[in-house]
């Protein structure tokens, strides 16, 4: 297993260079500068502008300028906030978007699980449809539907939340609900279809026949073996949705790294954008190979 | 099927829970909860559009940062309750005949928030790196009319060149290369407000950060996270203090402007930004005395390419461009938010000019049609020569709206086939200043400082900011002089000339002028809206219903 951490950690490095350099490319492809604004700024301006982030160098001198700092984990100066680093954006935005989807993620795992087991226990029964329809309510409504629902609900009509910003751990209520509504149907409907086929295998039969006590059966021999098609969609879920959501954080105005990341884009805030990229690289390598581990451990087919 | 009705009948369960909570369209809900902490804390929570880029008053740029500035720091002249410009720093100043030399005498009892004295040698300081290479300010050039300042910006001259200098520690000359009658309007600018040398010394870029923050205004930084909130609190220092009611000013950066009127109506914003257009006859119907509709200092217009065919030397199908369109219908039922509609190319509410108009402005509407369609014929254009080009706009719903109606009314007036064509903003931004792909494009400009040179002079063949990319010897002949000339009937008149000129010429269709959208909550005091959209937080107070104070 050790072995097996190892050798998928050292095939990340190429992975995260390529994602890198293809990143590198199409941000500097993407028409439009940095420093283009309606007001147009006067050309000698512009250029000491240029010159003060090394934008007047050759593309190929940039990119290893670049590669160069990100070997020191830099990842340098942000165009769009001058007073700052993409460093410090990032440790400042991803602790709040890891609070929002590490909560949202815990919800819809606590609710999703047992819902779907339940539904697939009352298979065509009303509690099935119950079920179904609530997930199909959280698939077809999107997030930015059910945002501002939620706040003229919760605080405009109700003083009980707060409406946005982040003032104190209840202004994270709202965006975790908001989040957790798509995850929850999702889990829900993949437990649901895993159990029922987990119910008709011949294992839970012989775990029935020998007599043991529902909850054994639940617990010890359906629950490890229909929850693995959840564990394998946990990993790229977990690794979107720990890096935050867009949507979510505008429109809460949470500040997160989602947000950093469009603006960023929008800003042509190269360091920026490609610091949060190979983050979230990170990111996603490291989730996928938590959930490989995971995986070997509660199926033991599977051996690394 | 069975299955299938079933789910829909939970559906509409669900959906029916929770249109209950928000199906009451006739209530509106607004909170009155001003915040005033049990010690009588006064905190004032504004929306604030944007993130500041930078609050580095050099660097930054945009109505955000502006704002914020606006409370920390004080230039040598400030903004009064009006928006017009008074002493700051300075008490009072002396302008020399010729208007090339200005002294300053600066007040002996201004501090920054660590106590120490303003002088003259921090703007000499402040001045000089505002207009230095190495500082990049994008608005640099806003110190032109100094001497030397844009050889200095351009690297020709030494930053210790710049026509700045201190006589004594409360004593500042400045010269300037040529009589400019808005200089001290340009003082009043973020760009000109003194930041503390020994802090950007040690500090460099991170001085603005709330652990080294010194500032010389009403408030100074306390925190600032980026996204969620900058928090100013009193300077104890600030020379008005005791006037000064408010404690703390929260600015809150909100983007959309949905999410900050539901912050707004759930009490936890006490001033918005901005207010949405798609809600603003809901907020009429039931708060009306808590929106403010401020006219401002911008004009939203359609743009030639006049560098290439067909406008190129084309002024009749530009005129006929423009008498083609209903500007009354675009405010009255596309804008709905009070938008005074364009008819001039200099905003009506610019303090002491009165703009020229359009002759037609009052023409009814049959007459200006068939003026509009007489000079399109003339143009060489008619219903089977329909003239064919791309409207370019900057990817967003409203402007959509606005190029979809104006294509429609070029059509139907003229037969002209009008394309609306979108980008997103940054390659909206380079396709126009190529002057190659475009020929008729959708913009905006809003002016910096109050005098009518901020909107003529971006039509300057010289300007960067030329979008048509006119060339007229007449137009810039008149715009330069009237940039040196004293302030007075003169001056105006060669202003009006070269205004007409550009009614005549149309490099430029103006559509409308900007109106600016503030909710106030009723217990906000001391609020008077003015053109330049430039609220300083220490002309208000906060008194809840019921508590005597004056804030105005």
């Amino acid at each position: 297993m050790l072995a097996y951490t190892i050798k998928r950690l050292l095939g990340a490095i190429p992975t995260l260079f390529i994602l890198l350099t293809l990143s590198f490319i199409l941000v500097h492809a993407a028409p439009g500068s940095p420093f283009s604004m309606a007001r147009e700024m006067p050309p000698e301006v512009k250029a000491n502008l240029e010159a003060k982030y090394h934008l007047d160098e050759p593309i190929y001198e940039q990119y290893g300028r670049y590669l160069l700092n990100i070997a020191h984990f830099d990842f340098g100066p942000s165009y769009q906030y001058k007073d700052t680093t993409v460093n410090d954006l990032i440790a400042e935005g991803f602790p709040v978007s890891l609070t929002i989807g590490g909560f949202a993620l815990l919800l819809a795992l606590v609710l999703g699980v047992p819902l779907g087991m339940l539904a697939a226990v009352r298979q065509n029964r009303i509690t099935d449809y119950l079920c179904s329809a609530i997930a199909l309510g959280g698939i077809s409504m999107p997030s930015f539907v059910i945002a501002p629902l939620l706040i003229l609900w919760a605080a405009v009509y109700n003083d009980w939340l707060p409406a946005g910003g982040v003032d104190s751990w209840q202004s994270y209520i709202l965006p975790v609900i908001t989040l957790a509504a798509m995850f929850t149907a999702y889990i829900l409907r993949i437990m649901r279809a895993s159990t029922i086929e987990v119910l008709r295998s011949n294992f839970v039969r012989t775990a029935r026949a020998k007599g043991l006590s529902t909850a054994r059966v639940y617990g010890v021999h359906i629950l490890p073996a229909a929850i693995l098609p959840v564990v394998s969609y946990l990993g790229p879920a977990a690794a979107a949705i720990l890096t935050g959501s867009v949507v979510i954080e505008e429109i809460f105005g949470m500040p997160g790294i989602g947000r950093f990341f469009v603006n960023g884009a929008l800003n042509r805030d190269y360091t920026l954008v490609l610091g949060i990229t190979l983050f979230y690289g990170l990111i996603v390598i490291a989730f996928n190979l938590v959930v490989d581990l995971i995986y070997g451990w509660l199926d033991p087919r599977v051996t690394y | 099927m069975r299955r299938l009705r079933i789910i829909s009948v939970a559906l509409l369960v669900c959906i029916g829970l929770v249109g209950c909570g928000s199906g009451e369209d006739h209530k509106f809900p607004n909170r009155i909860s001003p915040d005033i902490g049990p010690d009588g804390t006064k905190t004032l929570r504004k929306g604030n559009g944007a993130e500041p880029q930078t609050l580095d008053p050099a660097q930054a740029s945009g109505v955000p940062a502006a704002n914020v500035l606006y409370d920390m720091y004080e230039g040598l002249v400030t903004y009064s309750r009006t928006g017009d410009v008074i002493p700051g720093v300075a008490k009072s100043w002396d302008v020399s005949d010729d208007g090339k030399t200005y002294i300053f005498h600066l007040r002996h009892d201004a501090r920054w928030s660590n106590g120490k004295p303003v002088t003259a040698q921090d703007f000499v300081f402040s001045l000089r790196r505002a207009v230095a290479p190495a500082t990049a300010s994008p608005y640099a050039d806003i110190h032109s009319p100094i001497v030397n300042a844009s050889a200095i910006t351009s690297g020709k001259k030494d930053p210790s060149t710049l026509g700045v200098t201190a006589i004594d520690a409360h004593t500042l000359k400045i010269q300037l290369h040529d009589r400019t009658p808005f200089f001290l309007q340009t003082l009043a600018h973020p760009s000109s407000y003194p930041v503390y040398p020994p802090a950007v010394k040690q500090w460099g870029n991170q001085f603005t950060q709330p652990a080294h923050a010194v500032s010389d205004g009403a408030y100074v930084l306390k925190s600032w996270q980026v996204n969620n909130k900058i928090v100013l609190t009193r300077n104890r220092y600030y020379r008005d203090n005791k006037d000064t009611k408010i404690d703390r000013v929260v600015y809150s950066p909100i983007g959309d402007s949905n999410s900050e009127l539901s912050r707004y109506q759930s009490g936890a914003l006490d001033f918005t930004y901005s207010a949405p257009s798609s809600k603003l006859e809901a907020i009429h119907k039931h708060i009306p005395k808590q929106m403010h509709a401020v006219p401002g200092l911008g004009l939203y217009y359609f743009g030639f390419n006049v560098t290439r065919p067909p406008f190129k030397d084309n002024p009749k199908l530009r005129m006929a461009l423009s008498m083609a369109l209903d500007r009354r219908i675009i405010v009255q039922k596309i804008l709905r938010g009070g938008q005074p509609p364009g008819f001039s190319y200099i905003p009506g509410d610019m303090h002491g000019y009165d703009s020229v108009t359009y002759p037609w402005t009052n023409w009814p509407d049959k007459k200006r049609e068939a003026m509009a369609r007489k000079l399109y014929h003339e143009a060489g254009y008619s219903k089977d020569h329909p003239l064919k080009v791309k409207l370019l706009y900057p990817s967003s719903e409203s402007n959509k709206q606005i190029a979809i109606v104006a294509s429609a009314m070029w059509r139907r007036v003229l037969g002209a086939d009008v394309i609306p064509w979108n980008q997103e903003w940054k390659v909206y931004l380079s396709t126009v200043h190529r002057h190659i792909d475009t020929t008729l494009f959708f913009a905006g400009w809003i002016g910096d400082y109050q005098d009518p040179n901020t909107f003529l002079s971006i039509l300057n063949s010289h300007s960067g900011n030329n979008e048509p990319g006119w060339d007229n010897a007449e137009y810039d002949r008149l715009q330069s002089a009237s940039e040196h000339m004293p302030n007075g009937p003169q001056r105006t008149a060669v202003m009006h000339k070269a205004e007409a000129l550009i009614l005549k010429q149309n490099p430029v269709v103006p559509l409308w002028f900007v109106t600016n959208h503030h909710l106030i909550k009723p217990y906000v005091k001391g609020f008077v809206g003015n053109p330049l959209d430039v609220y300083l937080t220490r002309y208000l107070n906060i008194v809840p219903a019921g508590q005597k104070g004056g804030g105005s």
